[in-house]
């Protein structure tokens, strides 16, 4: 009997570890060839700029070749821890701002502090990006590009309703996009504004437009402030802008699934809200009146705070071509290559750089997330689109699912 | 003399006798002993890692140097201590029981259903089986969301076009029931045909005489269904639906994707995305490690009853 049951327990064990392990392979770096790691948004954005960024690179280095791997926000730090475990991370990586902190402190990037003035215009990079890019007083990335978010719209239908200026107040904003929707109400799914519901980078402007905040700092612990009054307030007008101008089944989607400028670039909608470079895909049919102006706040004459997004490239330390890597962020953040981004729809990393843009003008105001240590771990539990998708959904009131939110951020900003 | 060459003549005889029985008796262990060597690579190192990670302190600094932390238990303290990992257990139990549930009953119903139609339907039907059966759960994944997505899913078009209801961009993954529910359509209809193919093959066991008995005997379909043919397939059920609590225990491929990462959050955890979102994604490995000893203890105890019922109606066989 006794016998029998420890036959059936290993027996078990083995059959539950097949269930609960995974294997993961790794590799080599490869002589003479420079693996970087870029966001899709270069791919589908500027893949000239890579290009020509690659093409320079070579000219300066006979013989070596650049692997150039596009990789998905969503996964792409898990997928960076797997190249630290097996020793083949790339040679260099594009981090979004907020992630950038939680790897420096923990010594995940070169220090590039002695060779800040080889890259071009890094007198005068702008403060916001350069700051996620320091720890310690030591650079450890280059800035990239920001960005920050405004409407992209569809100049033929505002013209068509009559409308001859860019709205100057949300109220102003909703009306002239309502007035579009009436007007095209016959076309079947058409939203007057297409806004996904749990893109909180856009969502939570309002709560910054209404002077609340994510969450602060009191006695050396993080507290959330989600819940306070001025935040509840913002997060009820993004609501109410929601539940007026997007449609219901938007409420719990994501900004990726499917992109704004597909629904755009599929006719069904006037106007979306997101970053700048979107008009690069608004579809050929449309390409000609797409048009974008800056998200008005409730306050006339103000724009709304914008989520100042953006990039840094850095030197994963366990590179075996630093001076190669330093060598292609130089060329990929040249002068030209800054320019053609702005003219793309993204802010340049250098305000000697910066033109009067529809996207500089929405970056006079701005947000960023609480520079925290374990920020990452907020945007990865999905804590802010969960809220959001509660209050849109009205399975929870907006202070009810502000509160479970404030409580989540500060459990998880004060861990060890 | 002679006694003495008799009695060294025995011993040799007797020694060579206890050598044959000796090798004899070795042979199954010889056998055997590749297996135990190759289980012991793949299975063993990954266990002792696992058990050496899940005690140390090993998050990102850890990683990048390559070496963990000593802090004894505290992992395992943590972790049952989180609400998280208890709600989580819960839900994925009862997950993984509907999803068992559901694959044994349809895939039994349509062995059954195979053994009563004709040649041709049961080809057909076979071969549609197979084809499920050898799609890889991420292209399943990819049918299943152009088949459902909100925007311009299939399955919205074709509800509102027989008149159901209006399901225009209706959206099935507004909340952790319904998201879990769409996964559990997907995991049963992955699962079945594995399931039928094995009843069915089954079923064709099932001696004719003894059935016929039976209904010779007046017994109706359902007690012939009952006191002969499931006497004869019960191992073959007990071996699938233990199976089937492994895979479903420790689905990971089509919640993951299916939901996907920006909707993935502690209301629709399931056992192993919980591990892979405080394993990988926090990049906290020492606490990803323990849970994964958690699960590998949960899975085992759920299994030991099954594999031991198995081992009895072997014995009795």
């Amino acid at each position: 009997m006794r016998a029998r049951f420890v036959v059936a327990a290993a027996l078990a064990v083995g059959c539950a570890v097949v269930a609960t392990t995974a294997s993961a392979s790794t590799g080599r770096a490869q002589a003479n060839k420079l693996t970087v790691w870029l966001q899709v948004d270069a791919q589908s954005g500027w893949p000239d700029v890579v290009a020509a960024a690659n093409q320079q690179f070579q000219q300066q280095n006979p013989g070596w070749t650049v692997d150039v791997q596009y990789q998905n926000w969503g996964d792409h730090l898990q997928k960076f821890n797997a190249t630290i475990a097996g020793n083949n991370t790339p040679d260099v990586i594009e981090m979004g701002n907020t992630e950038m902190t939680a790897y420096m402190a923990s010594g995940a990037f070169a220090d590039l502090t002695s060779a800040k003035s080889q890259f071009p215009n890094s007198a005068n990079w702008l403060a916001g990006l350069a700051k996620s890019a320091m720890y310690g007083g030591k650079l450890y990335g280059v800035p990239y590009y920001a960005g920050s978010r405004v409407v992209t719209y569809r100049s033929d239908l505002f013209k068509k309703a009559g409308i001859a200026k860019a709205p100057t107040s949300l109220a102003q904003l909703v009306a002239d996009v309502q007035k579009v929707g009436t007007m095209e109400k016959n076309v079947k799914g058409f939203v007057p504004m297409y806004i996904p519901g749990t893109d909180w980078y856009s969502a939570l402007a309002f709560v910054f437009d209404y002077g609340g905040s994510i969450a602060a700092t009191h006695a050396h612990k993080w507290v959330g402030t989600l819940d306070s009054p001025q935040s509840i307030a913002g997060l009820t007008a993004f609501k109410n802008l929601f539940d007026t101008v997007s449609t219901k089944s938007a409420a719990t989607l994501d900004e990726a699934n499917p992109a704004p400028y597909t629904v755009f670039s599929q006719g069904r909608t006037a106007a979306i809200l997101g970053q700048a470079w979107f008009s690069c895909c608004t579809g050929t049919k449309y390409k000609s009146v797409t048009a974008q102006f800056v998200m008005p706040s409730h306050v006339a004459g103000k724009p709304i705070p914008g989520f100042l997004g953006g990039s840094d490239l850095a030197v994963p330390v366990q590179s075996g071509n630093k001076s190669q890597a330093e060598q292609w962020i130089a060329d990929f953040t040249s002068t030209a290559n800054e320019q053609s981004l702005q003219a793309k729809g993204n802010i340049p990393n250098a305000t000697n750089l910066l033109a009067n843009t529809v996207n500089a003008r929405a970056a006079a105001r701005s947000w960023f997330v609480p520079q925290a240590k374990h920020w990452v771990d907020v945007e990865n539990g999905n804590i802010l689109r969960t809220m959001l998708g509660q209050i849109l959904t009205g399975k929870l009131s907006v202070k009810q699912a502000a509160s479970t939110a404030s409580a989540n951020i500060a459990y998880t900003l004060n861990q060890s | 003399m002679a006694t003495a060459a008799g009695t060294t003549t025995e011993w040799s005889r007797r020694r060579s006798l206890t050598w044959r029985a000796v090798a004899r008796g070795a042979v199954p262990y010889a056998l055997v002993a590749p297996v135990v060597a190759v289980m012991g690579a793949i299975l063993g190192y990954p266990i002792y890692s696992l058990v050496r990670i899940s005690l140390d302190r090993y998050g990102l600094f850890e990683l990048i140097q390559h070496k963990g932390v000593y802090i004894g238990l505290k992992n395992f303290g943590s972790v049952l201590h989180d609400g998280v990992f208890w709600h989580t257990l819960v839900r994925t139990i009862v997950f993984a029981a509907a999803n068992v549930g559901l694959t044994m009953v349809f895939g039994t119903l349509i062995a059954l259903l195979l053994v009563k139609v004709s040649a041709w339907v049961r080809l057909l039907l076979t071969a549609g089986l197979v084809l499920v059966w050898s799609m890889p759960p991420v292209v399943a994944v990819q049918v299943w969301n152009w088949m459902t997505n909100s925007e311009n899913g299939v399955l919205n078009y074709i509800l509102t076009e027989l008149h159901v209801g209006n399901y225009f961009q209706h959206n099935w993954y507004t909340t952790p029931f319904s998201q879990l529910s769409m996964v559990t359509t997907l995991i049963v209809w992955a699962a079945i045909p594995f399931v039928t193919i094995t009843v069915y093959a089954a079923l064709s066991q099932v001696p004719r005489e003894l059935i016929e008995a039976a209904e010779i005997d007046g017994a109706r379909s359902w007690r012939v269904f009952l006191d002969v043919t499931v006497p004869v397939i019960t191992p073959v059920l007990l071996i699938l639906t233990s199976l089937s609590i492994l895979w479903d225990f420790g689905v990971f491929t089509q919640p993951y994707l299916l939901i996907g990462q920006p909707h993935i959050n502690t209301g629709n955890y399931l056992m192993s995305i919980y591990l892979f979102e405080q394993g990988y994604v926090s990049a906290n490995f020492g606490r990803g490690a323990a849970i994964s000893i958690l699960m590998l203890v949960i899975v085992a105890a759920m299994s030991v009853v099954y594999v031991r019922r198995m081992i009895r109606i072997g014995e009795v066989t």
